[in-house]
């Protein structure tokens, strides 16, 4: 439902210039952002519960002596104030440990740290550590792209992996000098035969192979193929030349 | 002609006749023939049959030709040249405008200059505003724009690869003013931030807009990644590679390498042509250059804004003279003063600073020349042997190295900030200045630690010595001559064994013993070695620990080969107990018949041996062991040097600093024309189809940085965690170490191949430029002409870059 096979949707402001991208994202409809939204919310809150598990297991026990000891001075001025005071104010670190000691003293911080309780340490740790980098990096569209641009080259965009978050793009440009060709290839993959987009580049020892994560279907590959011809270079209109 | 010499010729002609008469009667003859034998017939029959084929087919084909021709009608040139087809492909119409996106966005009446790259190729530079654009041509002609240049106009044009600036176009002009129609007509305002672009010749345009790069912080863009190690340090590796032993892996490797290359050669048969690329296409790597030189051209040319046309005269005021002389009188006194300095005191420190680096630099050389004697060609020198000598030897490299790398870019100042080739130069020399620094202050630390605690830390040391090559030693060699685990060994041999490497051991104890009280000595010479930088007693704790385990490997080498000879015999003997033997000459196995007095002796032999095999076994692998944890230890102290002598600490830092500078490519991206085209709507005109794209500069990936350090591990794995090194260990073969030279590519790999000789060093010190001579200020109130932006209003100096 949060995903579909990879489509092509192209972007081309003029004749000499188009972005293929191909993506696994559905076309946005309202109820599909809407659940959109409400996985982010449940990914936000992940990670926050991840970030006080903790906060609570390793930093609070040693800052709790800590604090009480500061209360016990100020405590003839000093009315509990509002974490938001504090970001105003600018000052960051003491807001964030206002903010975390807040929720950590709050109804579902306490019952996260009895759910937490008869774990070991080293578990707690490993757990809350995966399940913050599985909310901050887990990447539930993949999209890949290509840019041609006519006298100048080919970009392409490629996604490593699944996990990689934000960092797992890469971009690649490849000046048109350098461009041999543009082909389609076939190979085995396991029981199947795919058909993939090549650019074949002068003086290297590797083809690029365009789409590499998502390896689209054949209709599609045909339909880049077509366009980045025509787009790429002149005088060949559609790919037949 | 004279008619004298007509009647000579006559009678020369006549004369010739009479004498040769039979020339003229065998020509006579001769025609009788051809005419007897229908030569001539046949000849009237071709002449006819070609002027049918005339008249039939080239006539009609000429007309249509002509028709064609007029149809069609071509202006200039009578044959089509491969210039000229380029020329026509190009013909699509498309137009291509480089814009820098942080160029000051007015809307007043401007003069749009630049390089013309090729027709439909340009690269804006800047907007002259308020200026007649046929003022700003003739300026631009006559070189009045680039004056008072601080370093050759030439060197500008030859590095954008064009022959002059051109005027590319007219700003916020009316619609009504006559241009010409390869100019653009630009529109662009501060509520704007794309411009919007016509012209006349283009059917559809591209806008491709570009931070550009600040050169006084030394930021730039590239096609390919910058390479902050030295190139040429892999290709001399490569060409030892092979004398050394080339493992199998790594022959296996190759050929895979040869074999895709192969494959990759066909797939590039696939295309059947050839495309010649266009003049726009190959233009990219010229217009990266001026992309790079965009800023400072910019504000060369918006300085000398104000020379365009007449200049209005007009003298100071008296204030403004009193002022200009207070300044005056205090900048003389300044500049007198600077000027005694220079002559008299400067070059007298100079002179004995490049003494001194002249004489450093001999003394380097014979350290280095002893550090480097070989015996022979292929015996290892100091160096080789010694992680110590290898660690000074890097750091002598790097001081002879440090002086023209100096000089290179102290040159660099004689140039314009934009030429980028010397900057990865800049990153390679303060990265390895700072790295030497960090060493020093860390090893500073660590040296002080150590003078301080020298007793501790020797007798922690020798407390470890004898604990663990000593003591464990002993009491796992008696624990292997009692049946170990239970294994059931055979008791005379173990003993034997036993007591052999016992015996050694007390021995070595002896030698321990007796090194004992001049530990805490060697100890504080470490110490205070380590005001050299920590890398220092790094290496000699390596070299230390390889003197003080001597026994172990020698127990290692020696167990190791009885155990493989055991298994060589086993082996052959098996061979006899089938009836068969390795035949050595063709390295097979035939058979052979033995006689029964061989047969019995051999198989005696194999049941004797393979019983005492477990025995030798577990001596072997106790040693092994031992072995492998030292060379583990060893592998640590190598990482650690490498990571003080060539982490890439600089380079981090600038790239968290200032991505910049650190240029990994370029990157594309398009942008949405959706928003650009609403915001048209308001003026008349038709704008050709757009598309807007952003040039961003690629910063270098953290990949790339320690790419090195990837190839080091990739190759140590590759050698140590390899079936290979396991089988070598079964078998009780020695394990070859890892080739120094092999492993330590990354430590030289920011040094040249071949260091500079004295002389040469001492000819590029002294061809140092001399520091620049202050001279007098005098202020020259620029009086503006043209339309001139406040932050350009400066006068000669640019501003000053964070």
């Amino acid at each position: 439902m949060l995903t579909t096979a990879p489509h092509l949707y192209i972007r081309r402001p003029s004749p000499t210039t188009a972005e293929f991208t191909v993506t696994t994202c559905p076309p946005l409809t309202v109820p599909l952002r809407l659940l959109l939204l409400t996985l982010h919310l449940a990914r936000a809150l992940l990670f926050s519960a991840a970030i006080l598990v903790l906060y609570a297991r390793f930093v609070e026990p040693s800052q709790h002596h800590d604090h009480r000891h500061h209360y016990y001075h100020h405590q003839g001025c000093c009315t509990p104030i509002f974490p938001f005071q504090l970001f105003l104010a600018g000052d960051v670190p003491q807001f964030l440990t206002t903010l975390l000691q807040t929720a950590h003293r709050s109804q579902p911080g306490i019952f996260l740290s009895q759910l937490t309780a008869p774990l070991p340490d080293w578990a707690v740790a490993a757990a809350s550590l995966a399940a913050a980098y599985a909310a901050v990096c887990f990447r539930l569209h993949r999209t890949e792209s290509v840019l041609v641009l006519r006298g100048l080259g080919i970009q392409t965009c490629t996604i490593r992996g699944k996990w990689g978050g934000c960092f797992g793009t890469q971009t690649r440009f490849i000046p048109t000098e350098q461009i041999r060709d543009v082909l389609i290839n076939e190979a085995f993959r396991g029981f199947e035969v795919r058909y993939y987009l090549i650019v074949v580049v002068e003086g290297e020892e590797d083809v690029v192979v365009l789409f590499p994560g998502l390896l689209p279907r054949r209709r599609i590959v045909e339909a880049v193929w077509r366009g980045v011809k025509g787009c790429l270079f002149e005088g060949e209109e559609d790919g037949k030349g | 002609m004279h008619p004298f010499s007509i009647l000579t010729l006559g009678i020369f002609v006549a004369g010739y006749i009479t004498a040769r008469w039979d020339l003229v009667t065998r020509l006579y003859e001769l025609a009788i023939f051809a005419w007897n034998y229908g030569v001539v017939t046949r000849a009237a029959k071709g002449f006819a049959v070609l002027s049918l084929f005339f008249l039939l087919i080239f006539l009609p084909v000429e007309r249509l030709a002509t028709r064609e021709s007029d149809l069609h009608p071509r202006s200039i040139g009578s044959g089509i040249s491969a210039r000229e087809q380029l020329r026509r492909r190009g013909r699509d119409g498309l137009m291509r405008v480089f814009w820098p996106a942080d160029l000051p966005r007015s809307d007043l009446r401007g003069v749009v200059v630049g390089w013309r790259n090729s027709a439909l190729d340009v690269f804006v530079l800047t907007i002259l505003e308020e200026v007649e654009p046929r003022n700003v041509e003739f300026a631009l002609k006559t070189g009045i724009l680039l004056r008072d240049a601080p370093h050759p106009v030439s060197r500008i044009y030859e590095l954008c690869g064009q022959l002059a600036i051109h005027v590319l176009g007219l700003s916020n002009t009316h619609e009504s003013v006559e241009v010409d129609p390869s100019w653009i007509r630009v529109t662009i305002g501060p509520g704007r931030r794309v411009p919007a672009v016509t012209c006349s010749r283009a059917s559809s345009i591209q806008i491709i807009l570009f931070e550009r790069p600040h050169p006084g912080r030394m930021q730039y863009i590239s096609l390919n990644p910058i390479t902050l190690a030295l190139g040429d340090k892999h290709d001399s590796f490569r060409h030892d590679a092979p004398d050394a032993c080339e493992d199998d892996d790594e022959k296996e490797a190759r050929r895979r390498k040869e074999e895709k290359r192969h494959l990759v050669e066909k797939l590039k048969q696939h295309s059947i042509f050839k495309r010649v690329p266009s003049e726009k296409e190959k233009a990219l790597a010229k217009i990266v250059n001026q992309i790079n030189w965009a800023w400072e051209l910019e504000k060369l040319l918006q300085k000398n804004v104000s020379r365009i046309g007449t200049r209005p005269k007009r003298s100071l005021s008296v204030s403004e003279r009193v002022v200009e002389s207070a300044t005056n009188a205090r900048d003389m006194l300044v500049v007198w003063i600077w000027n005694q300095f220079t002559v008299y005191v400067w070059p007298v420190i100079k002179r004995m600073f490049v003494l001194g680096l002249v004489a450093h630099r001999i003394a380097a050389e014979v350290l280095l020349r002893i550090l480097e004697w070989r015996a022979r060609p292929r015996y290892a020198a100091l160096k080789d042997v010694s992680a110590t000598a290898q660690q000074v030897e890097i750091r002598l490299q790097q001081f002879c190295y440090w002086p023209m790398q100096y000089v290179t870019l102290r040159r660099r100042e004689n140039d314009w900030d934009s030429v980028t080739t010397s900057h990865p130069d800049y990153i390679r020399f303060y990265n390895s200045l700072w790295l030497v620094a960090n060493d020093v202050i860390i090893g500073m630390a660590l040296g002080s630690y150590i003078i301080d605690n020298a007793d501790r830390v020797a007798q922690q040391i020798s407390q470890l010595l004898t604990e663990y090559t000593v003591e464990a030693l002993q009491s796992s060699i008696s624990w292997l001559m009692g049946w170990p685990a239970g294994l059931k060994l055979n008791n005379e041999l173990a003993v034997f064994l036993g007591d052999l490497f016992l015996w050694v051991i007390d021995y070595w104890s002896s030698f321990i013993e007796a090194l004992r009280p001049i530990l805490p000595h060697i100890i504080w010479f470490i110490g205070f070695s380590s005001f050299a930088g920590a890398s220092m007693p790094v290496a000699l704790f390596s070299d230390l620990l390889s003197i003080l385990t001597v026994h172990i490997y020698s127990f290692y080498l020696a167990s190791g080969r009885i155990y493989h000879w055991q298994l060589n015999i086993l082996i052959s003997l098996f061979h006899l107990f089938r009836g068969k033997k390795h035949n050595v000459l063709r390295n097979r196995i035939d058979s052979c018949d033995y006689d029964l007095d061989q047969l019995l002796v051999g198989t005696i032999l194999f049941t004797v041996l393979s019983f005492l095999l477990p025995t030798v076994v577990v001596f072997y692998l106790n040693f092994a062991i031992a072995r492998m944890v030292i060379i583990s230890l060893k592998a640590v102290f190598d990482t650690l040097l490498s990571c003080l002598n060539h982490f890439p600490l600089f380079a981090l830092m600038l790239r968290i600093k200032d991505p910049g500078r650190l240029p990994g490519g370029i990157r594309f991206e398009l942008r949405d024309t959706q928003d650009f085209k609403h915001s048209i709507n308001g003026s008349s005109e038709q704008l050709p189809s757009t598309s807007v794209i952003y040039l961003k500069s690629v910063p270098l990936q953290f990949k790339a940085m320690f790419h090195q350090y990837f190839q080091m591990g990739h190759r140590i794995r590759k050698h140590y965690l390899a079936p290979r090194v396991l089988l070598c260990l079964i078998t009780g073969k020695f394990v070859p170490p890892l080739n120094r030279k092999n492993l330590y590519s990354l430590q030289y790999s920011m040094l040249p191949a071949r260091r500079a000789g004295v002389m040469e060093m001492w000819n590029a010190v002294n061809s140092l430029p001399e520091p620049k001579k202050r001279i007098a200020p005098v202020h020259v109130p620029v009086l503006a002409n043209g339309m001139k932006l406040p932050s350009n209003y400066r006068g000669g100096k640019p501003r000053g870059y964070g």
